[in-house]
């Protein structure tokens, strides 16, 4: 397999065969997968977004599953709350040194709101601490095995149990004033 | 070497400074003082440079041809703009604004445009220079 | 202190920040010192968290153009540029050609502009003061230029959704064709004073390394990562806008000196090699842009109403002058107001490789070292040095002179 010959020799996979290499190792795990192609400019380059579901028990396989066959570019983690659970979308992107070659990878994993735990992918890719420290404190999801547990952007002093990026009675509604009425009373 | 600065620093001390010295070439000590000697005629502000064609001042509105549509005040970033209701026509506030002139893109009657005036600073926001209606 | 029979030395800490001249950023520092050499590093940010995230999440598409110009001042045009690029794929709004090229101009005049400020920041630092004024002298003439073209210096204000607010018309070519030369002129100037100066030279080389596994594990971007040797550009490796158009490619230390060590003066040379490019980049959309027009949708309440109806979610990347900047925005197909948008500025992902590039350094060598990774906000005063019992503080005048008797002492 790919494995025995040096880096440099691994042939780069399109779209497609990306998708494929992850299918043919976690076959029913991966929920959905979306490639999306744009085009731009006057010569109508494309470029390629593929966007994938998998499921939460095969997470840290299928990061390890991607490093080897490059090691990616972490960009963010980005996070919705969509009342039950919680999703939390990984944006990677891959083979660059090229010319116009890239390709962004974007995976997304649900996780329950009454258990919401995961995987840290620290020990595959250091640069993701600040990113995932950034989660715990704003979605309230816990990190299992993160090297520096504390808070990032809000200062000490913010109330423990309030997620800001949350929707439901956990966020921030009741800790905000009403600036608008602030503003009224000023303009007359 | 040490010197590559050297003979930019020589040929300055000839030159004259590209700064233009709007409003004194020297900073007055009393600012207020200094506006009273220009009004009685005894001293002169040099004036700044010229504003380019489309630079984005002080909001201008046009009140006959407004139609109350309220789509500026959708737009407004900054929500600046309140509506009159019995007369159907808006109130700006030069404080909030932001100068982004979205308002002027949106205007279906073109009634709003940017104009060129920048010395805007007042120490009352609500004062009569800061609302434009 | 010494008066017991053995003496022990230990390390002590020294906090710098969160604000301080030579970094931009309010970021606090905690360095372990042992004499003047620094053997651990640490980083806590948050200190201008705004919220601005929770504030986007509220308002329409069309305000949060505006108020993504303001997350910093410098990088004024990529982050609503990216975010209408999210937008647009996540709703499948297509760009007219015409517009793609103009917003290729007005990206690279920008990167001209925050090239010219570092570079007068990073002499500042050294002690090089004339020089400050030389390079920030240059820019003054991009910043009338930009004001020409768009009506306000920094925050320009021509980024809608679909398409660019403004034209480029042949009234303005003259212009832009005297300041493209100007820049062209001194631009040996400016190579010959950093490049060939002996002072920058011993302040900066072997200062500061970041090798090359440790650029591409910590996922650092921009001219940080290019220095060491890593070929991450976004303009480059993806298509975006016109730039896949174009003849464009990676900007490495190789081109100019044959070898890579991820040092400070490396990142000099990729800097001053991204301006020559900037400028060439800028010719050649000049004469390649199409005729067409501005905006696909120029009405703005029938975009907010196609907006309100249509669900998805985009990513949209774009290469500031610091380095790579990501929005995510989805919409729920209800609401015009964004269900999630989510924003990464290029300087989060160049925080942690400061720690490995302070190990080993000393004290006089911590501005220079944090200003030539560019962080993104502006500086002001104090540091306050813990030495056993007593506090010293040390202000931005006394910090300062630090690094400028350092060059001194290295000139004689």
């Amino acid at each position: 397999m790919t494995k025995e010959k040096p880096k440099k020799e691994k042939e780069k996979l399109d779209a497609e065969g990306l998708v494929k290499y992850f299918k043919d190792e976690f076959k029913t795990k991966i929920k959905s997968s979306e490639i999306k192609k744009r085009k731009t400019g006057a010569k109508k380059k494309e470029f390629i977004n593929i966007w994938m579901k998998i499921d939460k028990s095969i997470f840290k396989k299928a990061i390890k599953h991607l490093c080897d066959y490059q090691f990616p570019h972490l960009a963010v983690v980005s996070g919705n709350d969509l009342g039950k659970t919680i999703e939390l979308i990984y944006h990677f992107s891959i083979d660059f040194g090229g010319r116009l070659e890239e390709i962004s990878l974007n995976i997304a994993v649900e996780i329950p709101k009454n258990k919401p735990e995961i995987e840290t992918i620290c020990d595959y890719i250091p640069g993701a601490l600040i990113t995932e420290r950034e989660k715990q404190e704003m979605l309230g999801v816990k990190v299992i095995g993160i090297p520096d547990d504390r808070r990032i952007f809000l200062p000490d002093d913010f109330p423990k149990d309030i997620y800001p990026w949350r929707k439901d009675e956990k966020g921030m509604e009741k800790y905000i004033r009403n600036l608008h009425e602030v503003k009224k009373n000023d303009k007359q | 070497m040490k010197l590559s600065m050297l003979p930019q620093v020589l040929s300055q001390m000839f030159k004259k400074p590209w700064t233009n010295q709007f409003p004194a070439k020297y900073t007055p000590n009393n600012t207020t003082q200094f506006l009273k000697d220009v009004e009685a005629g005894k001293a002169k502000i040099k004036p700044p440079i010229e504003t380019p064609k489309g630079f984005r001042g002080k909001i201008k509105y046009d009140k006959e041809k407004c139609i109350g549509c309220k789509l500026c005040i959708r737009v407004c970033p900054c929500e600046a703009i309140e509506f009159k209701e019995k007369e159907k026509k808006i109130k700006i506030y030069v404080a909030r604004c932001c100068f982004c002139s979205q308002c002027n893109d949106v205007c279906p009657t073109k009634c709003l445009s940017m104009g060129d005036e920048f010395l805007l600073a007042d120490t009352d926001k609500h004062s009569k220079n800061l609302i434009v209606e | 202190m010494t008066n017991s029979k053995q003496t022990t030395k230990t390390t002590y800490q020294l906090p710098i920040g969160p604000i301080h001249p030579a970094l931009k950023e309010p970021v606090m520092f905690e360095f372990e010192i042992e004499g003047e050499r620094i053997i651990d590093a640490d980083v806590i940010l948050g200190h201008v968290h705004r919220a601005i995230e929770w504030t986007g999440m509220r308002r329409n598409p069309i305000q949060i153009i505006y108020l993504a110009e303001r997350i910093c001042g410098i990088c004024s045009f990529v982050h609503p540029f990216a975010f209408v690029r999210a937008v647009e794929n996540a709703v499948d709004i297509e760009v007219p050609e015409r517009a793609d090229y103009l917003r290729v101009v007005h990206g690279e005049l920008e990167r001209i502009c925050s090239h010219m400020l570092w570079a007068g920041v990073a002499a500042h630092e050294i002690g090089f003061d004339s020089v400050l004024f030389l390079t920030w002298e240059m820019r003054e003439k991009a910043l009338d230029l930009t004001e020409f073209l768009t009506g306000n210096r920094i925050t320009k204000g021509i980024m809608t959704i679909g398409g660019i607010r403004r034209d480029i018309t042949k009234e303005h070519l003259p212009k832009i064709n005297e300041t493209l030369k100007y820049l062209k002129d001194n631009f040996e100037k400016l190579r010959k004073v950093f490049l060939d100066d002996k002072t920058f030279i011993m302040r900066s080389k072997n200062c500061g390394i970041l090798t090359y596994d440790d650029a591409l594990k910590l996922c650092a971007v921009g001219p940080t990562t290019r220095a060491s040797g890593v070929k991450k550009d976004v303009r480059v490796d993806q298509a975006y806008a016109a730039y896949s158009d174009l003849d464009i490619k990676h900007m490495t230390p190789d081109i100019l000196t044959g070898e890579v060590n991820g040092d400070v003066y490396d990142r000099i040379i990729v800097r001053l090699l991204e301006v020559k490019q900037s400028i060439e980049l800028i010719e050649q959309a000049i004469d390649q842009i199409p005729a067409g027009d501005l905006m696909s949708e120029p009405k703005i309440p029938k975009l907010l109403n196609y907006i309100k109806k249509t669900p998805g979610e985009g990513i949209g990347r774009d290469e500031a002058p610091r380095g790579e900047v990501i929005h995510y925005v989805k919409f729920d197909g209800e609401h015009e107001q964004p269900y999630t948008w989510k924003v990464r500025a290029s300087t989060y992902n160049n925080i942690l490789p400061w720690i490995p590039m302070l190990k080993g350094e000393q004290i006089a060598d911590i501005p220079i070292v944090a200003a030539s990774t560019d962080p993104c906000m502006s500086c002001t005063n104090r540091v306050t040095v813990i030495e056993k019992n007593k506090k010293h503080i040390l202000n931005k005048e006394e910090l300062h002179q630090l690094s400028v008797k350092k060059s001194r002492r290295l000139m004689k």
